[in-house]
């Protein structure tokens, strides 16, 4: 099979894992919800400053739905040794990293319109679902980094015992870039300057780049013991 | 002929040596066992075989090439402690997905012919978490006919399990020598392992302490090393 088919065919059972289990995007969803409330009653924001602040808060509520998701999709291969399944095939190292990615980058981003959508109505702020076209490059390009340094670094951190615990500490220090220019380019968007956006945008492609090139050259040391 | 050839393998965890400069031919079609006790290091040796580990000194070769620029991997099956299956999908989706992996042109078939082989297809709607562990392992194994591997290494692949499940695994492991695969297993178990093995090895502390044919060894030297060690079972 090609190198995209069989990343195809590791994320067409990462999707049945889902909707078997449950485990990954229903925890994404939950812990969304639960912070976009918190954040409603702890900064009681009204129609005035709420556009200053809805970057901000959306990235923060993507990155720590985030790291929970991708630590549950990778907990999933780990428990079992399940992945060993993949290792032992013909299907290449980098198909399985680019096929998890892709299933980390698709609950990303549903988790990300379920977020939008629910910041728009306890937030007041309509705004924002008609601004999508125009946030949809940032949003998409930043969800991409974030899940391709996400699949290697959830990867690494639940081959220990504490991995879920560390993946945090290890991996929001390496997405910075990420998530600065996410926030950035979202806060133009929302606040009428979509025109200085583009450049956080192309800063946001080069490292989705410079991430892709990285992981896939180390994974493959990666899943070795 | 040699399909898996260790020469000089060391294996080190940080300050402690879990291998000390092994040694072994593996014939194809070959089966040979691995006796030792806890800690000898039969697991680092099963993954240093397999591919999934490498020594920090020595050279493996598959087919007398270096294991870096073999198919070892796409070849092997391997099953350690752990099934190695997705708990949380159903019998035929484990079976489906390996299929997929190995990109199977009659899926269907395969998966349903070898899971009535194996007495699962009846459970075949079942997902693996709600199977005893006799039926997951007997599961995990059905995976290694289906894909039809050359070596086949087993770590342990009894423990955990009743005398009935004991001996379906073991009559599941004659089945595989039988279609002339490469099989390397480790246990405890003297009986279970002497009747599978054409040769016998025997590692401890990580050293190899002799690796013989069957004809060869007596059992009772066997247990012997294992009560030298505290441990033995029958």
């Amino acid at each position: 099979m090609s190198f995209i088919g069989d990343a195809l065919t590791i994320l067409r059972k990462d999707l049945l894992l889902e909707l078997r289990g449950r485990e990954s995007l229903s925890l994404m969803l939950f812990l969304s919800l639960l912070l976009l409330v918190i954040f409603n009653f702890a900064l009681n924001p009204d129609k005035d400053n709420v556009s200053s602040m809805a970057s901000g808060i959306l990235w923060v509520i993507f990155a720590f739905s985030g790291i929970l998701g991708m630590g549950r999709m990778s907990v999933a291969e780990r428990d079992e040794d399940a992945y060993l399944s993949v290792i032992f095939s013909p299907v290449s190292a980098e198909s399985f990293y680019l096929g998890k990615a892709l299933g980390n980058l698709l609950f990303l981003m549903i988790m990300e319109c379920f977020t939008l959508f629910f910041f728009a109505i306890l937030f007041d702020f309509e705004k924002i679902i008609g601004l999508l076209p125009q946030l949809l490059p940032a949003l998409f390009l930043g969800t991409l980094g974030f899940s391709l340094v996400g699949t290697l670094f959830s990867f690494l951190s639940t081959a220990s015992r504490y991995g879920e615990i560390l993946l945090p500490f290890l991996y929001l220090p390496v997405v910075v870039p990420v998530i600065l220019g996410g926030v950035t380019s979202m806060d133009m968007i929302l606040n009428g300057k979509s025109g200085e956006a583009g450049k956080w945008i192309q800063l946001l492609a080069v490292f989705d780049m410079l991430y892709l090139a990285i992981s896939l050259l180390v994974f493959r040391y990666l899943i070795e013991e | 002929m040699n399909i898996i050839k260790l020469k000089g393998i060391r294996k080190h965890y940080h300050a402690r040596t879990a291998l000390k400069g092994i040694d072994m031919d593996i014939g194809a079609g070959a089966c040979i066992t691995v006796f030792g006790p806890n800690g000898a290091g039969k697991t680092t040796l099963l993954k240093i075989i397999s591919g999934i580990m490498a020594p920090t000194e020595g050279k493996a070769f598959y087919n007398s090439r270096a294991y870096s620029e073999s198919d070892i991997k796409k070849e092997t099956f391997y099953l350690g402690h752990k099934t190695s299956l997705y708990n949380a999908l159903t019998v035929m989706e484990n079976m489906d997905f390996v299929c997929r992996l190995f990109s199977f042109k009659q899926r269907e078939k395969s998966v349903e012919s070898t899971l009535r082989k194996h007495g699962l297809w009846e459970r075949r709607n079942d997902p693996v978490n709600d199977l005893s562990q006799g039926m997951k392992k007997r599961l995990a194994l059905a995976k290694g006919f289906i894909t039809d591997p050359k070596v086949v290494i087993l770590d342990e692949p009894f423990t955990g399990l009743d005398i009935r499940w004991r001996s379906s695994i073991l009559s599941k492991i004659k089945e595989i020598k039988r279609q002339g695969k490469s099989v390397i297993v480790s246990t405890h178990l003297v009986e279970e392992g002497c009747e599978l093995a054409d040769h016998v090895a025997f590692l401890r502390k990580g050293k190899l302490l002799f690796i013989n044919r069957r004809e060869e060894v007596d059992a009772k030297e066997i247990y012997r090393l294992f009560a030298s060690t505290g441990e033995a079972r029958l």
